[in-house]
């Protein structure tokens, strides 16, 4: 899926050239909000089931090793209250954030994976999850995982990262 | 003395003993603040991101001599932290949610005596800063003291112009989506380009923007991108590359130039050994020797930190050692620091937040101070 890579790493570049006032932050923002929770696919509901185990399994979203958390870097929402595509209750999902491209060994597709954080309390502290798969410095912004992506939040405070399908990426 | 009195005797004269024996009364004691003693080279300041509660990080002082904590300073919500030029003042640029993990955010740079380590002022910025993983870059101050800079992300691009001395923002410099201050000169202030460019923009005396220009690439963001966390070198600061290209930068002129990149790895090693951690060098620059952090990885292994520290000679880029760090039982270090005297000492920061000591030139582990603080990744000389 170059191309929806593409879009979205064209869209960031703009952004960061174009844009300086935090109100249109929040349009465009809102905007990705949307798109990023639109697609709940099945995979994803799948693994709630295994995240009710004791021990998490390879395909749980509280196991870092879990394929969507790619290229994740902080602590696992499902850890917290939430789970990979829902934020822990009292938070807040950041509108603007950092893609990564990671491979289902499930059904062998490479999937577009937006990792949204949750915002609005001080970190979860649980789980921490530290894998950079493709991930870029902070030059590179819709590819970097070091940046506070609750940074256009009311409260800004970082509190935990989701992985959120966006689509299959295309080869 | 009848022999019926000798026990009687030999009482009274233990108790006479005893109470001779007695110690007198401790003395009263008064309370004071300690005070720092002269600063010495040996000192290191321990960033602690404190990323299991992130609006409590703080630098610790530690003494390279004595292994002791000379002190703290507090430093808030993903800071960045400078030191002036002479070493007096340390600059943080922070963040504060007003009900403590919470409410409205203040953005601020705060300035510590580094004779006390007392709070000596403030300035409080558009709530713009860039707030990401320690960096030299975040906020930095001109080589003569006169400006300090503070980078903006919103995520749109661009960096504070700040006067120290008078405590106030002199203005914004909008970046075209270049990232970071990058400072050199008294006015000049270089930001790193997803192209693999440098924009260096120059001041004017009241701060303002007076030119810019852009660079020619000198690395490849998609190919081999460089670490942001530049060393400081004798004219510039090294950039190191995810698969081990050192990219030397002069910032003495008007221009950055470009000196050919060399290789930390063998053709052998390259894409197995790689350079990983959250400050991954630090440079004698007398000496000119380079230590790395290094580990064997793959692809997203660069903040992995290395399991060996290894050597370099930056006039002949020959490598002269590895120091693996499994001999002393310690694990991965994200943080490298030497001291810039004489006598070197090579501080190394773990992922099990231990901080390492060594003699800088033969290796030899000094000591081992473990659990200093909670994510220690970065360490400043001061």
């Amino acid at each position: 899926m170059r191309s929806l890579d593409q879009l979205f790493e064209h869209s960031a570049r703009s952004l960061a050239r174009r844009t300086s006032r935090r109100s249109v932050l929040a349009s465009l923002g809102q905007l990705l909000t949307g798109a990023a929770l639109l697609p709940l696919l099945p995979l994803d509901r799948g693994s709630r089931a295994h995240a009710a185990q004791a021990r998490p399994g390879a395909d749980s979203p509280e196991n870092c090793g879990y394929w969507k958390h790619c290229a994740i870097d902080g602590f696992l929402c499902a850890c917290c209250g939430g789970s990979s595509t829902s934020c822990p209750p009292g938070t807040a999902v950041s509108p603007i954030t950092w893609i990564g491209t990671c491979h289902n060994p499930g059904d062998g597709r490479d999937y577009i994976i937006s990792y949204n954080d949750c915002c609005g309390k001080t970190s979860c502290g649980n789980c921490e999850c530290n894998r950079n798969e493709r991930e870029k410095p902070m030059y590179r912004p819709s590819r970097n995982n070091d940046l506070n992506w609750c940074m256009a939040n009311a409260d800004s405070n970082y509190h935990c990262s989701l992985s959120v399908i966006l689509g299959v990426a295309e080869k | 003395m009848r022999a019926a009195h000798l026990p009687y005797a030999a009482l009274c004269l233990a108790l006479v003993t005893r109470a001779l024996a007695v110690p007198p009364p401790l003395p009263a004691e008064h309370m004071r603040v300690e005070p720092l003693p002269p600063r010495s080279p040996h000192w290191v300041y321990v960033y602690d991101e404190a990323f299991y509660n992130e609006i409590d990080a703080r630098v610790h002082l530690f003494d390279g001599d004595s292994y002791r904590r000379l002190g703290q300073i507090g430093i808030g919500f993903l800071p960045s932290v400078a030191i002036s030029p002479d070493g007096a003042t340390t600059a943080v640029a922070t963040t504060y949610f007003a009900r403590g993990s919470r409410g409205a955010r203040t953005d601020v740079v705060e300035f510590t005596d580094n004779a006390t380590l007392a709070n000596s002022g403030e300035i409080v910025l558009p709530s713009k800063r860039a707030e990401t993983t320690p960096t030299l870059f975040g906020v930095a101050y001109s080589a003569d003291g006169h400006f300090l800079y503070a980078s903006y992300v919103t995520p749109a691009a661009s960096f504070g112009v700040l006067d120290p001395a008078h405590k106030t923002v002199l203005g914004e410099i909008d970046t075209a989506g270049c990232v970071l201050v990058i400072p050199s000169g008294p006015n000049r202030v270089s930001s790193i380009c997803e192209s693999g460019r440098l924009l260096t923009v120059a001041l004017d005396a009241q701060g303002h923007e007076s030119s810019r220009a852009m660079s020619e690439a000198f690395f490849n963001a998609d190919q081999d991108p460089v670490f942001v966390q530049g060393i400081p070198t004798t004219k510039g600061y090294a950039f190191l590359s995810f698969l081990g290209e050192v990219h030397e930068v002069d910032f003495s002129g008007a221009q950055p130039a470009f000196a050919p990149p060399w290789s930390l790895v063998s053709a052998a090693e390259k894409e197995h050994w790689r350079p990983g951690a959250e400050q991954v060098g630090a440079i004698h620059r007398a000496l000119g020797r380079l230590y790395v952090p290094m580990h064997q990885g793959g692809e997203g292994t660069h903040k992995d930190g290395g399991t060996e520290i290894w050597v370099f000679d930056l006039a002949s880029h020959r490598r002269l050692a590895r120091w693996p760090m499994q001999a002393h039982k310690l694990s991965r270090v994200l943080a490298v620091q030497v001291s810039q005297d004489g006598a070197p000492l090579l501080f190394a920061a773990t992922n099990h937040a231990d901080l390492a000591v060594f003699d800088a030139l033969t290796g030899e582990l000094r000591h081992v101070e473990q659990h200093l603080g909670q994510t220690p990744w970065m360490l400043f000389n001061p």
